[in-house]
């Protein structure tokens, strides 16, 4: 059989909320286990010590906590249709999203593909409480119920398309299921199976039939091939592991818990009865296994056995296994049953055996098995070649280890798994781009963006908060962290990002989202749709020393596309554009640096935003920053660009400094006479309306700027070398247009809004004429700007080493009636790399889904496991609980009593609409309480009792009416062994006709009020007679 | 795993220990500290243990290097070792004397021991077998001959006799009357010396991940002394509860590596936590044919002196060929210890 892995997982189990949960009390041999929880069903109604007809001979079991919790909303599904559904579809779906999350992917991203579903359930209670009462068979309650529709409910709400089945072989049936799962798998049915089980037990039905045919533990509990072994303990929980075929898991960078190399299902056929084990079939089964996995018995280390702890199970199953494993060599095979721990829990036994052999070869320890300690001698392990695991087996790292797991049903399907570890981590490939980004080279901001989604404001608080949880208990390095987080946490409507750089830093970051809505709202969009960015290529004057050298040194992705424009510029410049930044050298503020130095910065920069994802909408480019935007747009290629820009730049710099420009606070219009008179002045730029540069001879300027004085109008000198876009220029005309017809250019192919044209070019090449043209022509940024607002753009990103464009196109919003995020790459001298992740960490908020591969450098891009989606608790859908029919009613469980099984809705807020009419609104407590014994009874007439109550009470601060014969002293009114000692002594200051009584006397008497009372009556008796 | 033959054994020559004083009984200490004998006997079982501080003047006679220089003199005269042949020393405490300088260099300048390398682990019930471990590991793979292994715990800095117990719930009062004071050493060497105890197997391994400690012991500085904190602090439920089965866990983890039939272990040296928590644990690690070798009852838990007056107790009684396997947990962090010893 071809290797299968498991790449995720999640599991609810009794004591284990959590896979976490559940590896750590197995790790501290810790059990679930515990009373029938009122919920359920009243177990003193069905108990009866010595197992009598109709009863069960415990009140213990493996119970799962909040089995009525469900997060309808989070599906979108309808109060009344949750109320109907059974509790097993409904953990079920929240357990397999969460197995998803796991594997390392959005659960979104399966959608609409071949994914299959495999679910192994044999309870179907829920179905006998509400099938059975005619008159409330809704069209709810009949898809609410049902084997098949467990399996279906998780492909519908996934949109999953592969098969969709449930399987039903009785206490094999989930591992039967992910024995299905992988054939499908192998079979090319489907990429991705996620097999699960899930058992919640709703009436005492089957622990009566345990008792009945003297297979139920009186404790409740499943003692494993212990020499206390006397029978099952009923367990429930749900289970969900999402398969890959291995390779498709290794080259899509899954993380691997474990492989499973073989699996093999028989039947007992026409055994010793349809419901005994059968130790050939067992035999046959574990062989076929091995057979499938291609394994010897003895390479076999571990295996996780049924082990339901009734006696003549444990010795059927050794012996079976002993008939493989007697006679291999080194040592005996460790053995053991999580059973010990939670319980049988039936339809989920086989996949909390897989998932605790997925754990213990990821971990590299197989827990010690509950109960192993007392090993039953007459089961001979030794001579089986087997031993219990009394203690957890650390694994030898550094090499593979096979585990095998058994789950036997009572009808008679056996089923057997052989898994192995993951293959070593080294050995793997990371996650490969996708094929149209292979051989991209080097990626990386410097920083990671954390993300976040959620369908509501209220589940994403509660999930940054689940996050900021798991990031603070266990440090991970913030890069993986990050890149797993986009991977998985991207799929719902609000998005949470925010830029990191370390663990501790995001885990502050979290919280502080989670609990300040500022914080939050400025973290979070909600996009309706997807971000239209118009680029915006800053020019000349935004030049600094350093300019982005931060950038240079932190992002790798920064790094490899100035470094392409360098080498570009090169061969024209006559030095390294590059080095010249990374030196700090103010020389850049001379033209024939500054030109081609901004060039480099605007097309590195662009070129990041597209490697990033960023589809460029809308370009404009200012003066010399219409050069970069040109490349994107397939102007011309690189190479001839950065020939152009290199010689523009040496070119105006050699002619003489005798002009400049002036920043004008008046419309071009009003300035057209003064202009005029000076020949050698022209209009440089016209950034907007009462925004108008001047260009061109300094004594020229001189006057007109004390003309404009002398009218009140403000102007303001540029520091500029020369007079750019004036007639001035007119001398490197003939030169630079050799070049440029050389260089050619063609029509963009993407929108350019020209400043030479003040408006986007349509089908008109920006060839050699244009960029000479170009040169004394003046910016029209201002018309050019609002002609691109007018297209709408949902963000104007500042594409150079500072804002400047963004706050010209701030002016000009207005009048052309267009909004807009501003946005700034490079906001400031220091910034780097955490501040370009902030602006892709904007453009995800509002609606970008970026290449997030761009983000990482690929020694970040490793897979790292997040705490899965935090389902609400606030809802909870229940029923009322079954009782014994004709059975006397008890005090305080009058509102069950005589009652058909009704669907009741529970939510933590009032809830009004689905309750039956006639029936007070019944709060979550109130099911609960109603079958609580009441507290408040009146007093007792008996001396003794009225005595060791007010002894109680007295003891324990309690008013006298506060605590009853029912209360448990430890549990109901928390006394300790000080408590104790006072409680005797006041007990015998009460009672004198009592004789003198120690603690120890007193100690095994003291579980319930009642209890000490009826013991105590019987000392006062004695001594009386 | 048996040590194959050619590799190098450490052995144990000669146990050593030191108590402060006279032992205190129950009826004293409920005297001194206000709080009821009756209860102590029933919950906590433990009967007498000594205390380096003397309750009636509450002046401290004995520092803890005191008590482990004293251990060490008995442990290097009973094993024949002379002291210029101790090559290393290493000690575990949860209680030092000092933060700076560690108290086994003051150890070591008491003995007269110079030019030799020292360490001191800092760790409760399980410092004195990670001290073991340390030394063992310094025998068979350092080239060392001889070494001297301590270790030991004072509670004087704690136990805070001017306190109204009468109110204080179990949860304090237990700190209290459950600890004592104590030290013990042990003479490591390369050859069969003395009491010629090879150790066959240490085992030394933290299993607190992502647990909540079992118990705290806090320290005071210039800055934060007199902040309103419990010095003490256990989780005596989780310790009740989690104790017996990694007890269990530490055995059938040491009998399994040993190759040992569980039937063929003459002693057994189950943790020390109270006479009656060690009672239950000793009765749950079913061990045919073993006897029990426990100290608690009456010297107190005095944290990393126990395993060595445990040993103190088996010297004198194991024989040629017999084994011993010794069980310690550490419940702060929650650290299996144990080590195994046979007699050549």
């Amino acid at each position: 059989m071809r290797p299968v892995a498991i790449v995720g997982l999640d599991c609810r189990f009794p004591g284990a909320p959590d896979a976490g949960a559940y590896w750590e009390m197995l790790m501290r041999s810790g059990e679930g286990v515990g009373r029938v929880p009122a919920q359920r069903w009243d177990a003193r109604d069905f108990h009866s010590p010595a197992g009598a007809e109709g009863h069960s001979n415990t009140t213990e079991g493996g119970f799962i906590s909040d089995p009525d919790v469900f997060d309808n909303e989070f599906f979108t599904i309808s109060p009344r249709e949750a109320a109907a559904m059974d509790p097993q579809q409904r953990l079920l779906l929240q357990c397999a999203w969460r197995a998803v999350e796991d594997s390392g992917i959005a659960p979104q991203r399966l959608a609409g593909t071949s994914a299959g579903v495999f679910v192994g359930i044999m309870g179907n209670e829920w179905a006998q409480l509400h099938l059975t009462d005619y008159a409330r068979v809704t069209a709810q309650v009949g898809s609410g119920n049902g084997y098949c529709m467990t399996a279906n409910r998780v492909s519908y709400h996934l949109d999953l398309k592969g098969p969709s089945l449930a399987v039903d072989t009785a206490c094999s049936s989930s591992l039967v299921a992910v024995h299905l799962a992988c054939n499908a798998l192998l079979s090319g049915e489907c990429d991705t199976a996620i097999a699960a089980g899930v058992n919640v037990a709703l009436t005492p039905a089957l622990s009566i039939f345990y008792t009945q045919a003297g297979l139920s533990a009186p404790d409740g509990r499943c003692k494993p091939f212990s020499a206390d072994a006397d029978g099952i303990g009923r367990g429930e929980g749900v289970g969900a592991v999402v398969l890959r075929r291995l390779e498709d898991a290794v080259a899509d960078g899954q993380p691997v818990y474990a492989v499973i190399r073989g699996t093999a299902v028989n039947q007992d056929g026409r055994s010793n009865g349809i419901t005994a084990p059968n130790r050939w079939s067992q035999q046959d089964v574990l062989a076929a296994a091995y057979r499938r996995a291609g394994v010897e018995p003895s390479d076999m280390t571990f295996t996780e056995a049924h082990g339901t702890g009734t006696v003549l199970g444990d010795m059927i199953e050794v012996k079976a296994l002993g008939q493989l494993h007697s006679g291999r060599s080194g040592r005996p095979m460790a053995f053991g049953s999580v059973k010990g721990s939670i319980g049988h829990t039936e339809g989920a036994a086989g996949i909390a055996g897989l998932i605790k052999v997925a754990l213990s070869l990821h971990h590299r320890t197989v827990p010690a098995s509950r109960y192993a300690a007392s090993e039953n001698p007459a089961l001979k392990l030794s001579k089986n070649g087997l031993r219990l695991l009394k203690a957890p087996l650390r694994l030898r790292s550094g090499q593979s280890a096979l585990g095998g797991l058994s789950s036997f049903g009572m009808g008679g399907t056996n089923a057997h798994a052989v898994l192995e570890s993951a293959p070593p981590y080294a050995a793997r490939p990371g996650a490969q781009p996708p094929p149209e980004q292979a051989h991209s080279g080097r990626t990386g901001l410097g920083s990671g963006v954390f993300t976040v989604s959620a369908p509501s404001l209220d589940a994403l608080r509660r999930n940054l908060l689940a996050q900021a949880d798991a990031v603070a208990r266990r440090r991970a390095p913030a890069g993986p962290l990050c890149w797993s987080s986009n991977r998985v946490k991207t799929g719902h409507r609000y998005r949470f990002a925010v830029p990191v750089d370390g663990s501790g830093e995001l885990a502050a970051a979290l919280r502080e989202a989670a609990g300040d809505d500022d914080s939050l709202a400025r973290l979070t969009g909600h996009p309706a749709g997807k971000p239209l960015a118009a680029l915006l290529f800053t020019g000349q004057g935004s030049q600094y020393p350093a300019m982005t050298a931060q950038l240079y040194r932190q992002s790798p992705l920064y790094r490899r596309f100035l470094d392409e424009a360098d080498a570009a510029l090169a061969p024209h410049t006559g030095g390294s554009v590059r080095d010249l930044l990374l030196s700090g050298e103010s020389s850049v503020h001379r033209t024939g640096w500054a030109q081609p130095a901004l060039f480099a910065v605007g097309y590195a920069l662009s070129a990041c935003l597209s490697e990033l994802g960023v589809r460029p909408a809308l370009l404009l480019g200012h003066s010399v920053g219409e050069y970069a935007a040109a490349v994107l747009a397939e102007v011309f290629p690189l190479e001839q660009a950065a020939r152009l820009v290199a010689a523009r730049g040496a070119l105006m710099e050699r002619l003489p400094e005798r002009g400049g420009m002036l920043a004008v606070r008046a419309d071009a219009a009003e300035l057209a006479e003064l202009v005029a008179a000076e020949p050698l002045v022209g209009v440089g730029a016209v950034n907007g309306p009462r925004a108008t540069v001047l260009s061109g001879d300094l004594a020229a300027l001189e006057r007109i700027g004390e003309a404009l004085e002398r009218r009140g109008v403000r102007s303001r000198r540029l520091d500029v070398s020369h007079a750019f876009h004036s007639p001035l220029m007119e001398p490197v005309l003939e030169r630079f247009a050799e070049v440029a017809g050389e260089v050619g250019g063609g029509v963009p192919k993407l929108p350019v809004y020209s400043t030479v044209r003040g408006r986007l070019l349509e089908a008109e090449p920006m060839d050699a004429e244009y960029w000479t043209e170009h040169i004394c022509a003046p910016v029209l940024f201002g018309e050019a700007a609002a002609r691109l607002l007018d297209a709408g753009p949902t963000h104007l990103v500042e594409v150079g080493p500072r804002p400047v464009l963004t706050k010209m196109a701030r002016g000009l919003r207005s009048s052309a009636g267009a909004g807009g995020t501003s946005l700034a790459l490079v906001p400031g001298e220091t910034s780097g790399g955490r501040e370009l992740a902030e602006s892709v960490a904007e453009l995800y908020r509002s609606g970008l889904d970026p290449r997030w591969h761009a983000v990482y450098p690929e020694e970040d891009r490793l897979p790292q496991r997040l705490a899965p989606y935090a389902f609400s608790d606030a809802h909870r859908f229940w029923t009322r609980a079954p009782v014994r029919s004709g059975s006397a009613v008890r005090s305080g469980s009058a509102v069950r009593a005589g009652s058909a099984a009704g669907v009741q809705v529970l939510p933590a807020q009032p809830y009004s609409g689905e309750l039956e009419p006639g029936r007070p609104a019944a709060g979550a407590g109130e099911t609960l309480t109603a079958v609580l014994p009441s507290a408040r009874e009146a007093a007792p007439a008996d001396p003794v009792a009225r005595a060791v109550i007010a002894a109680v009470a007295e003891v324990g601060g309690y008013a006298p009416d506060e605590s009853s014969p029912l209360s448990l002293l430890y549990e109901d009114l928390g006394f300790d062994s000080v408590m104790v000692m006072e409680l005797k002594d006041r007990i015998q200051e009460r009672l004198t006709g009592l004789e003198a009584m120690s603690v120890q006397d007193l100690l095994p008497r003291l579980s319930s009020v009642g209890d000490l009372i009826g013991y105590l009556q019987d000392r006062v008796g004695s001594a009386v007679a | 795993m048996q040590e194959p033959q050619s590799a190098p054994v450490a052995y144990l020559a000669a146990v050593g220990t030191a108590l402060p004083g006279d032992p205190v009984d129950n009826g004293k200490l409920a005297k001194t500290l206000g709080v009821n004998d009756e209860w102590i006997d029933v919950f906590i079982g433990t009967r007498t243990r000594h205390f380096a501080r003397d309750l009636d003047s509450g002046e401290v006679r004995w520092s803890l290097a005191d008590l482990c220089a004293q251990a060490a003199e008995r442990a290097l005269t009973a094993s024949r070792v002379a002291a210029d042949e101790i090559e290393f020393v290493v000690m575990g405490t949860a209680t030092p004397d000092h933060l700076m300088p560690a108290t086994v260099n003051l150890v070591a300048d008491l003995l007269g021991l110079d030019q030799l390398p020292t360490y001191q682990l800092q760790s409760g019930c399980a410092g004195a077998v990670q001290a073991l471990d340390m030394g063992r590991t310094l025998i068979m793979g350092g080239g060392y001959r001889a070494g001297l292994v301590i270790g030991g715990d004072v509670c004087s800095k704690h136990l805070d006799l001017d306190r109204d117990l009468s109110d204080a719930p179990p949860s304090d009062l237990v700190n209290y009357v459950l600890f004592g004071d104590g030290a013990g050493a042990a003479v490591l060497t390369s050859e069969p010396r003395g009491q010629r105890l090879a150790v066959r197997r240490v085992l030394n391994r933290f299993t607190g991940l992502g647990r909540e400690p079992g118990q705290v012991i806090d320290w005071f500085g210039l800055a934060d002394r007199h902040e309103d904190r419990q010095a003490v602090r256990e989780d005596y439920k989780a310790i009740e509860e989690f104790v017996p089965l990694i007890a269990e866990e530490i055995l059938w983890e040491l009998l399994e590596d040993l190759d040992w039939p569980s039937d063929r272990v003459d002693f057994l040296l189950p943790p020390q936590l109270s006479g009656h928590m060690t009672r239950r644990i000793a009765e749950k690690l079913r061990l045919p044919g073993a006897v029990e070798v426990s100290c608690v009852a009456e010297t107190g838990n005095n944290g990393n002196a126990l395993p060595f007056l445990q040993m103190e107790g088996l010297m004198d009684r194991m024989t040629e060929g017999q084994r011993a396997l010794a069980v310690a947990v550490e419940s702060s962090k929650w650290i299996k210890s144990g080590f195994a010893l046979e007699k050549v």
